[in-house]
């Protein structure tokens, strides 16, 4: 499993997809069922906050190139 | 050339300009050919002074680009208005300089100010024509070289939210954009920059191309490039049909979106651009769909998740169910079945040893027949051999050997084998097979 820290909404959404995929598979192990929620919560929340949570990092960045 | 001074001499002797002119004058306007003609021509210094006149040169270039013809021309203040509405209804933009036009043209010689063509109309569908064909061209370089699908090709990010954005920083499509991207409802987040640039006239390819060139130098902190024009509803789209602006928008290496503000025609930017939208709000509202659609499917993948627990653990606790109530089912089964085999093996032994008996049976009444075949012949063969020692007993019997011609001779009640045993004198019996005789020893 990737970083969660250096993961692009594109990375994070593909292995929640993916995830989703395998649990919904019908030999999905009841056994792996747990790891599997945990990480599709994770994925979930790093999808949403890189959809909805200000990067002021970047902001500030973008608002210097455009003061050049 | 005229001598202006005053002596008595003889002077040559010629007419005015004015005269001359109004001779020109007499003419051109008396000639209908002049008049009213539709001509082809290229428009170039157009320009509109303080009395509401329209001048330009009117010009006819060869292939090489050449001039090979020219003239100055006018469109009357009181004709101005209609030709400019006409034009721009039909094509989206104004007359400008550097257009091919179908014009109505009369010639119209002045003594004071020479010659110049006046302008009664204008044939729009021509112009309109002449741009598509200069589109057109472009365009089929652009795919001749391979480079025509390129930005349209590349994979449109899943939710755009680092845009570079040219344009005017003034323009009211910038402000648009900008108010729409930043009120979304859905809290979502977009980081834009702006590369400013020139919207409208001969500015506007070399601004934009610096723009271009900004945003490349920092293409790794944009997913693409947004390019809105809006508000400067009479400005010229003409700008945006230009091979250099196209061939780097459609090589740039991120999605380009084009919203240049105008509903009817297409330019060749359009063309190649990831995506065209017709206002700045209209590219504004794709990328919030974009943000949008993203959290809509976040929101099923979550639903997804939730569903695919729920029914693994319900799957996993019927199996189990199920399980369990198949224990004493199957052992019944198991036990059931053994006992059918038991039985069927019961069942199975009477008939297994009759068959095994009758078998043997067989084999011994086999063997008995083949003893009493064996006896017989062996009994045959031995009746066979006696009667041959029979024969031969026979024949080598005292009888048999009486019969071939021997004889036996008897002393008393003795048989004589050597004639040492008689003397002479002595009476002996020669016995024959048939019959006897008394000989004398001598």
């Amino acid at each position: 499993m990737e970083e969660n820290t250096e993961m692009t909404y594109t990375q994070a959404v593909t292995e929640l997809e993916q995830l989703v995929q395998k649990m919904q598979d019908p030999q999905c192990s009841i056994d792996n069922l747990s790891a599997y929620t945990k990480r599709s919560k994770e994925l979930l929340d790093i999808c949403r906050k890189k959809l909805t949570a200000a990067d002021e990092q970047l902001k500030q960045i973008l608002a210097d190139i455009q003061q050049q | 050339m005229i001598n202006t001074a005053s002596n008595n001499e003889q002077l040559p002797q010629g007419m005015t300009l004015s005269a001359f002119n109004a001779r020109i004058e007499r003419v051109i306007s008396g000639e209908p050919i002049l008049q009213n003609q539709w001509v082809i021509a290229e428009t170039s210094g157009l320009r509109l002074n303080r009395s509401g006149h329209c001048y330009t040169e009117l010009i006819e270039k060869d292939e090489r680009g050449t001039t090979i013809a020219k003239v100055d021309a006018v469109i009357w203040a009181s004709n101005y208005p209609y030709l400019y509405y006409k034009f721009k209804e039909a094509t989206g933009q104004p007359l400008a300089s550097d257009m091919k036009v179908l014009i109505k043209v009369t010639a119209n010689f002045h003594r004071q100010y020479g010659l110049k063509i006046v302008i009664n109309d204008i044939d729009p569908s021509y112009t309109m024509g002449d741009m598509a064909r200069q589109r057109l061209e472009i365009i089929n370089r652009l795919k001749s070289e391979g480079i025509y699908d390129l930005n349209k090709l590349l994979p449109f990010p899943d939710v755009p939210q680092r845009i570079a954005i040219i344009s005017a920083a003034g323009a009211a499509g910038y402000g648009d954009f900008m108010n729409q991207l930043n009120s979304n409802p859905y809290g979502l987040q977009f980081y834009t920059c702006l590369f400013n640039a020139v919207m409208q006239g001969a500015q506007t390819v070399p601004t934009v191309l610096a723009a271009l060139d900004r945003i490349n130098s920092h293409i790794d902190l944009f997913d693409c490039v947004v390019i809105i024009r809006g508000g400067g509803a009479t400005s010229e789209l003409n700008s945006f049909d230009n091979y250099d602006l196209a061939a780097n928008v459609a090589q740039f290496p991120i999605p380009v979106i084009v919203g240049i503000g105008h509903e009817r025609d297409t330019t060749v930017l359009d063309e190649v651009a990831a995506l065209r939208v017709k206002t700045p709000t209209a590219a504004a509202e794709h990328l919030i769909q974009c943000g949008t659609t993203a959290l809509a499917r976040l929101n099923e993948l979550q639903d997804a998740v939730v569903a695919s627990v729920r029914d693994t653990v319900a799957q996993a606790r019927e199996q189990l169910a199920y399980y369990t109530s198949m224990i004493p089912a199957t052992a019944h089964r198991i036990i059931d079945t053994n006992r059918i085999r038991l039985d069927n093996h019961a069942r199975n032994i009477p008939l297994v040893a009759n068959n095994l008996m009758a078998i043997q049976r067989t084999r011994l009444e086999r063997a008995i027949e083949r003893i009493g075949d064996n006896i017989a012949r062996a009994m045959q063969r031995e009746q066979q051999r006696l009667q041959a020692l029979d024969d031969k007993a026979a024949l080598l019997s005292p009888a048999g050997t009486l019969r071939r011609g021997y004889s036996l001779v008897k002393l008393g009640d003795r048989y004589i084998s050597t004639a040492t045993d008689l003397q002479p004198g002595d009476q002996v019996t020669l016995q024959f097979a048939a019959d006897d005789a008394q000989a004398t020893i001598n």
